[in-house]
């Protein structure tokens, strides 16, 4: 009893519902995020199902969209059946089939081809088999069927919709949204909020007492019922409410997330705000979820009261209503009728069976079709790619990888967008080895640049970063000349943007700068490219930016590293490389950001690892460790010889414009200029060919003929205002492939996978797999998953066209003048994904990875509610194994014939989209 | 000069004409084709506009007159196409020339792949000519043409995501402030015609220096000023001067480069152009000058007062468009024709320029030194000083709900509504008779 007076305590209620509002950070530090991570306790389509409800969206594209993918071949019959046998694994109840006579995957096959709607006036089959329409007619003549039978409506705002055509989106939403976006604005508006320290709820009720005299009907009721609630606390107020409209409490947690969920974006701002105020832009309001509830639950029930008195309607009637479907004897001999043709089944399967033991068939074949239909076209979907994946690592020869003394070792980040340069990088100079590490090089840091003093945390968000690290001049003065002018610039720039919208000074502004911005925004629309060079030009002309170095050096607690702790980092990430002596002379450490201009979306686009920002400050700080004397000596210790003669070199890739940066060369020793300007130029051909790859996706058709003018183009698009696609980030990314290079070298993988470097040989203990496997393979899922909602229901899990977007608050995103804040991805950023689960494949003894999935509570969650897939390759027994339904098993992957291609150049040039795999010879 | 002039109207008129038949006779035009076209169309116009308001310019701002024949004639009335081509005309027609090109290249990529592409670049084009037409009017019929143009193309571009509720919904509330606004100039047109036997605003001013107009026979002082009261009722939606304040913000639903072109430069400034159009003749009525001086000032002041509290992007500019437009209404009624002008040049690229800019927001918040983390953004405040603490606090609500506008003008709507209300009452009273009146029947069978 008092167990479940707990489960139903007002705290419990608002606990759970916290956990399933949505949990998208502000956008200036948006991170990747599976953004069902709070169903992640659920089987993946039962969550689906569950949050598709919540979110009123579809989990998965439409049947069309599969069966559109089945006409061009990319789905085989070969790939049902085998979605079939993995679905059934776990759904595996095989009543309704037997009641047909067919055997679970009999059923489920003949369901994914049928085409059945039972419910639906539109859509009514031809009848040709009069005989059998006949028998269906006087079997079900007189019968009747009740669906979604016990289902109570609480809320009346449904009601209102049918009958009334009154929607609340444009009556109380404009009001509401006004109040809060003003409430959490973050300093984009020029006066801020003044009752922002007694909280929302003071500020709500100040609010309605002032509207209440100048507001519609419903805001005088609102005034009303507040001032007959006055000084009661919000939770009261919830409750006084809930109880007022017969709620049972059992049902409040559903009713009170459906009113949430009517504007979700602001809910789990608030919500965000109020859990981690660290998030916040700037300061974090002082806002409470509950605050926010009971206003929510306030204006419905006043709104409810006006249309109950303007249409004469008895509320309680519309509270806790049932509504019904019944099908009848007609509908019913047609939904028989269908299912006999649709299962192609004899129609002698009706004489067995007695009236009211058919009503119930026809029920569970409308739950079923329901439930499985569109989930088994997509395991079939996603049974393609899989397999595809499989057999090409297999097939693939890897005899061309082994080689010893490198001319330069590469490490790149793990990041799916670097699996292309990498491949280019190989094929332009094949003497260069790549490695593919955690992008922020195991370096926790918080990190603040010269130009401006803010710590940004630069590692990934489930780790606490610990240590403040600081770039610093290597001129003192003019260091502090030029963050004294930085601070200038951004002063006059935010006084500005201030100034420009006011009365006075804005007159003033306006004369002065009016005229002035025709000539930037000519040059910026007409020649993005040029106008950024006279930007910098300009810039460094009025104060050029200092040599810089990063103080990593431990000097007070918190701040820096001490020398033993560099070794650790420095231990850890070669470890996971496998390099332990055979050092090339010439090894560099490539960190990656993307440039983009005009794009609120700008942090989706950096490094996952780094927490969406540029991955440079973390190579720089590596470089600087790792070629420290005292680092190396203790690295001997540990029985990694790092050569003498080996020099790190900290590097930049932008994913965006395809350009790569050094740093720090001013303290680079004599003698390796020469190697560095070979490497350098590799590094910058591969660059130029990565361009012409990811060109093929984009529109321009110079650029897809030509690789030198593909790179001018990307660097425009970086640079274009107008551009809503600077790249496609992580666009189709489906696989996290960890093992040696030698897997994959000479595969092409299509910018599909996530690359991370591990070696079996060196690692028994499984110390090493460990911590490859907890920094990356989390990320990739995570933003495997972002995409995934975002692409299947652009609208309700995405955000929509990025055109009409409205930036608001400085926390996110508003489409046109008014609406609720849009969270996941803009419909440009994943118009070319493909929603396929994250499958993982792992070349290593079973036993160690099993060790690791089981070991870590969210991994073990993901892989055994199927949020993602997980092979492994066992190198040993050469065996293959795939996780299905709680336990590894062992299957058997053909090899395929795979096409080759004499370059990476050649065969994004004659089929892009036609092959996810192909060899590169 | 005539040649110029003329195929500032012509070009866009001839690239109209061809997208619509060729829409009629279902021909898809690739993206590329359409975007090339504008490009090269913009360029020519830019280049002709260019070097049209440079021989203004040498003319020594001497307008130049260009008479049509009639195109209809109905009695004594005539439809005559008469055109004038001065600084002020042909500033604007340059501005609209170059601000239409650079939207149209920013579109070319941020339109890219966008289903209504065409529509919107037809949109577009509809709205250059619109705006050609009103730069070289010379009489309020003509300008009509343009105007409703510009109107109508504004409206479609508010509701182009047509499939959503909101966007469809704005777009009515702005066709509504638009149609009761254009009553405006057909009043002032009529009104025109009837006293003065002409709608052309260079002559309207001479004939006021005829001692008899003023008679009473002629329409007195009082329909004269009408006159201009008409015209100043006009010019008040465009702009979005109070009373017609709450559609402009409303109105942010279309694609960004659609809300800059439109309410951040060329059709918001239509309304003081139409007054600096009519400034010679309401140079005769001081009231009229007031009026304008007093709307305007009173629209910057609310629209200043409401922008400051707004907290997105969109609107927020919305607002402090309209405080600068009512700016520029006071400095006409001040009589600073010249620097009214520039001060409109100068805003339309200002806001044009910030609207494309405004989805850089975050990155220039966060990128900009000064803003640290934790740490509260330093504004000033500057009006709200001189008021106590509390009274700070209630303005606060007041503007944060754009002082009720919507409110208040929908009590005045209910004023003109109560007879349709009346009639409902009565309406369902009657049937609710007649039904017992029937049940009466039914009962006695």
């Amino acid at each position: 009893m008092s167990q479940a007076q707990d489960t139903l305590s007002f705290e419990a209620i608002l606990e759970r519902i916290r956990k399933k509002l949505p949990i998208q950070n502000p956008l200036h530090s948006f991170v990747h995020n599976n953004i069902l991570m709070m169903f992640e306790g659920q089987e993946f389509h039962d969550a689906l199902s569950e949050a598709g409800k919540l979110y009123r969206a579809n989990s998965y594209w439409s049947i069309e969209k599969y069966k559109a993918q089945f006409q061009q071949k990319k789905i085989t019959e070969k790939d049902i059946i085998d979605g079939i046998d993995q679905y059934s694994l776990h759904y595996h109840d095989s009543s309704t089939a037997q009641k047909l006579g067919l055997s679970l995957k009999d059923f489920y096959y003949r369901l994914t081809f049928s085409e059945m709607a039972f419910n639906d006036d539109d859509i009514q089959p031809e009848i040709h088999d009069l005989n059998l329409w006949d028998k269906c007619a006087e079997k079900m003549s007189g019968q009747s069927l009740k669906l979604n039978q016990g289902a109570i409506k609480y809320r009346a705002k449904e009601y209102w919709e049918k009958y009334y055509n009154e929607s609340i989106s444009s009556t109380t939403h404009p009001y509401i949204i006004n109040l809060i976006s003003s409430f959490l604005d973050q300093g984009q508006s020029f006066w801020a909020n003044p009752y922002s320290e007694k909280g929302f709820w003071d500020f709500f009720c100040q609010d309605v007492d002032i509207v209440q005299n100048f507001g519609a009907d419903w805001q005088k009721i609102l005034g009303q019922k507040l001032q007959a609630f006055k000084g009661h606390t919000p939770q009261e107020i919830i409750e006084s409410e809930l109880s007022m409209m017969n709620i049972p409490r059992e049902a409040w947690e559903s009713y009170l997330l459906d009113v949430l969920f009517d504007l979700k974006g602001w809910s789990g701002m608030v919500n965000k705000l109020e859990t981690e105020p660290w998030q916040a832009t700037v300061k974090a309001p002082n806002i409470k979820l509950i605050d926010f509830i009971a206003s929510l639950v306030l204006i419905e029930s006043s709104l409810d009261d006006f249309h109950a008195s303007a249409h004469s309607t008895d509320l309680a009637m519309i509270y806790g209503r049932q509504e019904e479907t019944t099908l009848r004897g007609f509908q019913l001999s047609l939904a028989l009728y269908q299912i006999t043709k649709e299962f192609k089944l004899d129609s002698s399967w009706l004489d067995g069976l007695d009236a009211s033991e058919l009503v119930l068939i026809i029920k569970d074949i409308d739950a079923a079709e329901k439930e499985h239909h569109v989930r088994l076209w997509h395991e079939a979907f996603e049974s393609h790619f899989y397999r595809e994946a499989m057999s090409a690592i297999i097939s693939h020869d890897r005899g061309h990888a082994t080689f010893l003394n490198p001319q330069a070792q590469v490490l790149f980040c793990i990041d799916d967008r670097e699996e292309s340069i990498r491949r280019h990088l190989e094929e332009v100079n094949p003497l260069i080895k790549t490695f593919g590490v955690v992008g922020f090089f195991g370096i926790d840091m918080k990190f603040s640049s010269v130009k401006h003093k803010r710590l940004i945390a630069q590692c990934p968000p489930v780790i606490q970063a610990s240590r403040i690290v600081r770039e610093i001049s290597r001129d003192t003065k003019k260091g502090q000349s030029f963050t004294r002018f930085n601070h200038l610039l951004g002063g006059s720039d935010l006084s500005l943007y201030y100034m420009s919208r006011t009365l006075f000074r804005g007159f003033l502004s306006t004369l002065v700068l009016g005229v002035l911005s025709i000539f930037p925004m000519f040059l910026q629309v007409f020649f993005p490219n040029q106008s950024k060079g006279f930007r910098e030009k300009f810039k460094r002309l009025l104060s050029p930016a200092p040599a810089t170095e990063m103080d990593i050096l431990q000097t007070t607690e918190g701040q820096g590293y001490t020398k033993i702790e560099m070794a650790k980092i420095v231990e850890a990430i070669l470890g996971m490389c496998g390099i332990k002596t055979e050092f090339a002379k010439l090894v560099f450490l490539m960190g990656h950001g993307s440039s983009s201009n005009n794009n609120p979306f700008k942090q989706a686009y950096g490094c996952g690892a780094c927490g969406g920002n540029a991955g440079l400050p973390n190579s720089r700080a590596f470089a600087k460790m790792v070629n420290d004397k005292e680092v190396r000596s203790h690295l001997a210790e540990a029985g990694i010889l790092i050569p003498d003669e080996t020099y790190f070199v900290a590097g930049f890739h932008d994913t965006c414009t395809d350009e790569v940066q050094f740093f720090d060369l001013e303290v680079m020793p004599e003698g390796y200029e020469e190697d560095f300007e070979r490497i350098k130029g590799d590094l910058n051909k591969a660059c130029k060919l990565n361009a012409f790859e990811r060109c093929q996706r984009f529109s321009s058709v110079e650029a897809k003929e030509d690789p030198d003018i593909a790179l001018k183009h990307v660097r425009e698009r970086a640079e274009d205002l107008a551009q809503p696609r600077p790249e496609y980030g992580h666009s189709n990314n489906a696989l996290a492939i960890v093992g040696l290079r030698d897997m994959t070298k000479g595969l092409f993988l299509n910018r599909r996978s996530f690359l991370l470097t591990y070696d079996w040989k060196i690692d028994p203990e499984g110390e090493i797999l460990k911590q490859v496997v907890l920094g990356g393979v989390p990320v990739a899922v995570n933003i495997n998953m972002d995409y995934y909602f975002s692409c299947v229901d652009n609208d309700k899990y995405g955000c929509g066209s990025k055109l009409p977007l409205n930036l608001t608050s400085l926390l996110g995103v508003m489409t046109g003048s008014s609406s609720d804040l849009r969270i996941g991805l803009a419909r440009q950023m994943i118009e070319i994904h493909e929603p396929i689960r994250n499958m993982t494949i792992v070349e290593a003894p079973l036993e160690r990875v099993k060790k690791i999935f089981d070991g870590h509570p969210r991994l073990k969650n993901i892989l055994y509610n199927h949020w993602m897939r997980l092979a492994v390759f066992d190198p040993e027994a050469q065996i293959w194994y795939m996780f299905k339904e709680h336990a590894f098993q062992q299957i058997a992957v053909e090899k395929s014939m795979i096409k080759h291609f004499k370059s990476s150049k050649d065969l994004v040039h004659l089929s892009v989209t036609d092959n996810d795999f192909a060899e590169i010879d | 000069m005539e040649y110029l002039f003329l195929s500032l109207l012509l070009i866009p008129f001839a690239w109209i004409c061809f997208l619509g038949l060729s829409f009629f006779a279902r021909i898809n035009f690739p993206e590329n084709f359409l975007s090339e076209s504008v490009k090269w169309i913009s360029i020519v116009v830019s280049l002709i506009s260019l070097s049209l308001a440079a021989l203004v310019l040498m003319n020594r701002s001497q307008p130049v007159h260009f008479d049509y024949p009639a195109w209809i004639q109905i009695g004594e009335y005539e439809f005559k196409i008469r055109f004038l081509v001065d600084l002020v005309g042909a500033t604007y027609a340059l501005l609209t020339a170059l601000l239409i090109g650079i939207i149209f290249r920013f579109s070319r990529s941020y339109l890219h792949k966008e289903e209504g592409y065409f529509r919107f670049i037809f949109l577009l084009s509809a709205l250059m000519l619109g705006l050609m037409l009103v730069s070289f009017a010379r009489s309020l019929d003509l300008i009509f043409a343009g105007w409703e143009m510009v109107g109508t193309t504004s409206v479609l571009l508010i509701g182009y995501f047509y499939n959503q509720v909101q966007p469809v919904r704005h777009s009515v509330k702005a066709i509504i402030s638009y149609r009761f606004c254009d009553m405006g100039i057909l009043a002032a047109a009529a009104w025109a015609h009837h006293y003065m036997h002409t709608t052309d605003f260079t002559v309207l001013p001479k004939l006021l220096e005829d001692p008899h107009i003023l008679e009473a026979g002629h329409g007195g002082p009082v329909a004269l000023t009408f006159i201009g009261l008409f015209v100043i009722w006009a010019s008040l939606a465009k702009s979005g001067q109070l009373p017609f304040s709450s559609w402009l913000p409303a109105a942010m639903e279309g694609p960004t480069p659609s809300s800059a072109i439109f309410y951040g430069a060329l059709s918001v400034h239509l309304g003081p152009f139409l007054l600096l159009r009519f400034y010679d003749y309401f140079v005769h009525f001081p009231l009229l000058l007031w009026v304008i001086g007093i709307v305007g000032g009173l629209s910057a002041i609310y629209a200043s007062a409401v922008g400051r509290t707004r907290s997105d992007a969109k609107t927020m500019l919305a607002y402090a468009t309209i405080s600068q437009v009512g700016i520029i209404w006071i400095e006409i009624a001040l009589g600073f024709t010249q620097f009214a002008l520039f001060h409109m040049v100068a805003h339309a690229s200002l806001r044009t320029w910030q609207f494309l800019r405004c989805s850089s927001l975050i990155q220039d918040f966060f990128e900009n030194p000064v803003v640290q983390q934790n740490e509260k953004i330093h504004r000033n405040l500057s009006f709200e000083k001189f008021v106590s603490k509390p009274m700070r606090r209630r303005i606060f609500i007041h503007a944060l709900h754009g002082f009720h506008l919507d409110f208040f003008t929908q009590k005045v709507l209910d004023i003109f509504s109560w007879p349709l209300k009346v009639y409902i009452e009565f309406e369902k009273k009657w049937m609710s008779m007649n039904n017992n009146v029937v049940k009466f029947i039914l009962k006695k069978r």
